[in-house]
């Protein structure tokens, strides 16, 4: 169809996506050229993901496309989906979100990256050869054989680029990758999508994450309410941006934050009685172990993180303080001001911290007659965190993930509660709703003088908050 | 957070169900055939009165059809067959399903060795095959009765409600929701309303139009080889049976029964299908 070589620019002519009642997408005039990466940043919603699902033809059937792009010389109809199949894999490669969940279950590594090699047909030691070759330039030795569930999310998205790229595309659009991953595995993987730029490929990339844009380089472009509000040189717009959109992102990142409670802290009294006590605990998990002989005591008002790369039991230890989950050695104690639910847990997905088939006011509603809190108080609760009274009758799926992370705050605020557990509360937000998540949160915190302990991978995060750290997985041993 | 391609694709999955018509036209059949169950047997004629003048008598306006071997009214017939096994099946089905659930949910509540015994008890029940519990049941107790028909269709079912609402319970009770619950101290009340009925009530549709299938089934097949109830009881099955020696005089005879059996279970299983898509 075309000569590979010409796919040196892509361009993006026009691109709307619309549902029958709204429009997702509607942006023009994108260019991107080899060796010069573009990064599109923006909020959730703003229509980055299914900007990608057009240029690739992947959107679901529901939405409707239109506009066109060209690809070096030749030009594709982005209404037309069935006409860039042929490209997949050869010259445009998608690098999925969650690439744990892109990756098949049953099938190892090796033989699923093989698939996508050029001229592959089963048990061909061609292909298989390739991966391996592919897998192992990629730190990845020994992986071949494992299944993807054995896989830390780093690894699975080092698998998943893999199998993207084993075709030869130089094209790679690349759908928000840093989610959830720790910085040493984001470390990685800047590097290997630099790598793709160096070697002449086109890169995409569509990241919440601005220190990524940073690293990345070339050019930047903003997206809000499916348009494009700024664009340009890297250095140009993540440093003087313009837009007051932009202008917002950038304030987002947790080191520039600034509030009354990024700087009243730790004011807590050391001869208070510690609400929680944990002395020596010690956990394993499938004989590696995770903390051992850990002491800690959380008295009121105290703000605690625990900050480390992902997998490396953070949450467990968290669970182990509230006793949610058991423990090999030591003990931990809770004292009498705790009971009657005054220890809270905030979710990394809210989602799946409602019950999902009933709509979240008979759930609140749960809440305030066991705890007596009347309705004036839910409505001026739910007011301070920008969300109207009705946005309780929806249920938990039709909520956004910024919305429902604040109903959940507001719901753990309700009981009154001394001691409140936030576990990467707002890690799955963009930056600019974590922002206003973390400021309603501390508001609360601090407000009602509760005690916080906070787990996270973002060292900023737990710094802008001016925690205590306990950090785990660096050394062997925990550190305080 | 979903993306929001991820979203739109599922608002327009839950938003409209996918066979609106398949359903509709299901419950107008069922409606139908419930209001001629009901309806029926208060209007029409005594099933058991028999006419042996008018044996085998064609269909006509008054009998749309026609009379039996001993000249007996085979819409009345049919019609009190078909409340049978309507009611029984509902019997049926509606304790299996209270048993099986509320055995599900304390299996998977309270763990440990009730969870044992009931899973032992229920394991006991899946070695042997539903048709032949209800045969053991029927025939310990007296030949045709009732009774012993519906505890061995429900004694039969009861199982697979206890499987799969365990399976799902234990699922929705390690979840974060219920988690969090318990944080709040909301109590059992709300786990159990809350989180664990929502959650099991399409499944439990599903399986309960399918029960409702099988014990229909299970009865007729009973009584087509006569170990079920007897006659001069009507029943579908058993009509069918004493339809057979006159097929090629009287074919409407075991047209008839055949009929309502068959759309009941078109019926139940569209039912069945719409739920799962829906």
């Amino acid at each position: 169809m075309t000569d590979p070589n010409a796919a040196d620019t892509l361009v993006v002519h026009r691109a709307v996506v619309r549902t029958p009642t709204t429009v997702l997408v509607d942006v023009r005039d994108i260019t991107v050229r080899a060796g010069r990466p573009l990064t599109i940043v923006g909020e959730s919603g703003s229509g980055k993901s299914v900007l990608a699902h057009a240029l690739m033809g992947t959107l679901p059937p529901e939405l409707a496309a239109e506009g066109s792009m060209s690809i070096g010389r030749s030009r594709f109809d982005l209404a037309e989906r069935a006409g860039r199949r042929s490209l997949w894999g050869r010259q445009v490669a998608l690098l999925p979100q969650e690439p744990a969940l892109a990756l098949d279950p049953t099938m190892r590594v090796r033989d699923q990256v093989a698939e996508g090699a050029p001229g592959w047909r089963p048990r061909e030691t061609a292909a298989l050869k390739r991966a391996d070759d592919r897998l192992e330039r990629l730190g990845l030795e020994g992986a071949g054989r494992a299944f993807p569930h054995t896989l830390s999310g780093g690894m699975a998205q080092r698998v998943a680029y893999a199998a993207a790229t084993i075709g030869g595309a130089d094209i790679l659009l690349v759908d928000e990758p840093s989610k959830g991953l720790d910085r040493e595995s984001l470390d990685r993987l800047a590097v290997m999508l630099a790598a793709h730029v160096e070697r002449g490929g086109l890169l995409v990339t569509i990241t919440h994450d601005l220190g990524l844009a940073r690293r990345l380089g070339g050019d930047v472009v903003v997206m809000q309410d499916a348009a494009v509000v700024e664009s340009g040189p890297a250095e140009e717009v993540l440093t003087r941006p313009v837009h007051p959109y932009a202008k917002r992102l950038l304030a987002a990142e947790p080191s520039k934050w600034s509030a009354p409670w990024t700087r009243d802290n730790l004011r807590a009294d050391e001869a208070a009685e510690p609400l929680v006590t944990a002395h020596r605990v010690s956990k394993a998990y499938t004989g590696k172990p995770l903390f051992q002989d850990l002491s800690v005591e959380i008295r009121p008002r105290e703000r605690w993180a625990v900050v480390g790369p992902s997998g490396v039991g953070k949450t467990t230890l968290g669970n182990a303080l509230l006793r949610l989950t058991d423990i090999d050695a030591g003990w931990v104690r809770h004292s009498g001001t705790t009971r009657g639910g005054r220890i809270q847990k905030l979710y990394q997905d809210p989602g799946l911290a409602f019950p999902r088939r009933v709509p979240l006011e008979s759930s609140v509603r749960d809440v305030m007659r066991r705890h007596r809190v009347d309705e004036r108080h839910v409505r001026s609760l739910l007011d301070e965190m920008g969300l109207p009274f009705a946005i309780l009758r929806r249920r938990p799926g039709q909520v956004s993930g910024g919305e429902l992370q604040r109903i959940a705050i507001a719901r753990a605020m309700l009981p009154r509660p001394v001691v409140l557990f936030a576990d990467e509360a707002t890690s799955r937000l963009d930056p600019v709703s974590q922002a206003t998540t973390m400021d309603l949160l501390m508001r609360q915190v601090t407000g009602d003088g509760c005690a916080l302990l906070l787990v996270t991978h973002d060292l900023d995060l737990a710094e802008a908050v001016g925690a205590r750290q306990i950090r785990l997985g660096a050394d062997e041993e925990a550190s305080l | 957070m979903t993306s929001p391609l991820l979203a739109t694709a599922a608002d327009t999955a839950t938003g409209g169900r996918r066979r609106p018509l398949a359903r509709r036209t299901a419950i107008a059949g069922l409606g139908v055939l419930v209001a001629f169950a009901l309806v029926g047997p208060l209007v029409l004629a005594d099933p058991a009165a028999q006419d042996l003048d008018r044996y085998l008598q064609g269909p006509t306006l008054l009998e749309p059809l026609g009379r039996d071997e001993y000249g007996r009214s085979v819409v009345a017939r049919v019609a009190h067959a078909t409340r049978l096994s309507l009611l029984l099946a509902s019997a049926c089905v509606a304790t299996a399903l209270l048993l099986g659930t509320a055995a599900g949910i304390a299996s998977a509540w309270f763990g440990g060795w009730v969870d044992a015994v009931l899973r032992a008890v229920s394991e006991a029940f899946v070695a042997l095959p539903a048709l032949l519990v209800v045969l053991l049941v029927s025939a310990l107790a007296s030949g045709g009765s009732l009774w012993a028909l519906y505890l061995g269709l429900a004694l039969a079912q009861w199982v697979e409600y206890f499987r799969v609402v365990r399976a799902r319970s234990a699922l929705v009770m390690g979840s974060a929701a219920v988690e969090a619950s318990r944080l709040l101290e909301l109590g059992p009340g709300h786990i159990v309303r809350r989180h664990l009925l929502p959650d099991l009530r399409p499944v439990l549709v599903t399986l309960a139009s399918l029960g409702m299938v099988t014990s229909i089934l299970a009865m007729s097949t009973l009584g087509f080889v006569k170990v079920g109830l007897q006659p001069p009881r009507a029943e579908l099955g058993l009509m069918i049976t004493e339809a057979f020696p006159f097929y090629d005089v009287a074919p409407w005879l075991s047209i008839a029964p055949i009929a309502v059996l068959f759309v009941l279970t078109i019926c139940f299983l569209t039912l069945r299908d719409s739920e799962e898509t829906a």
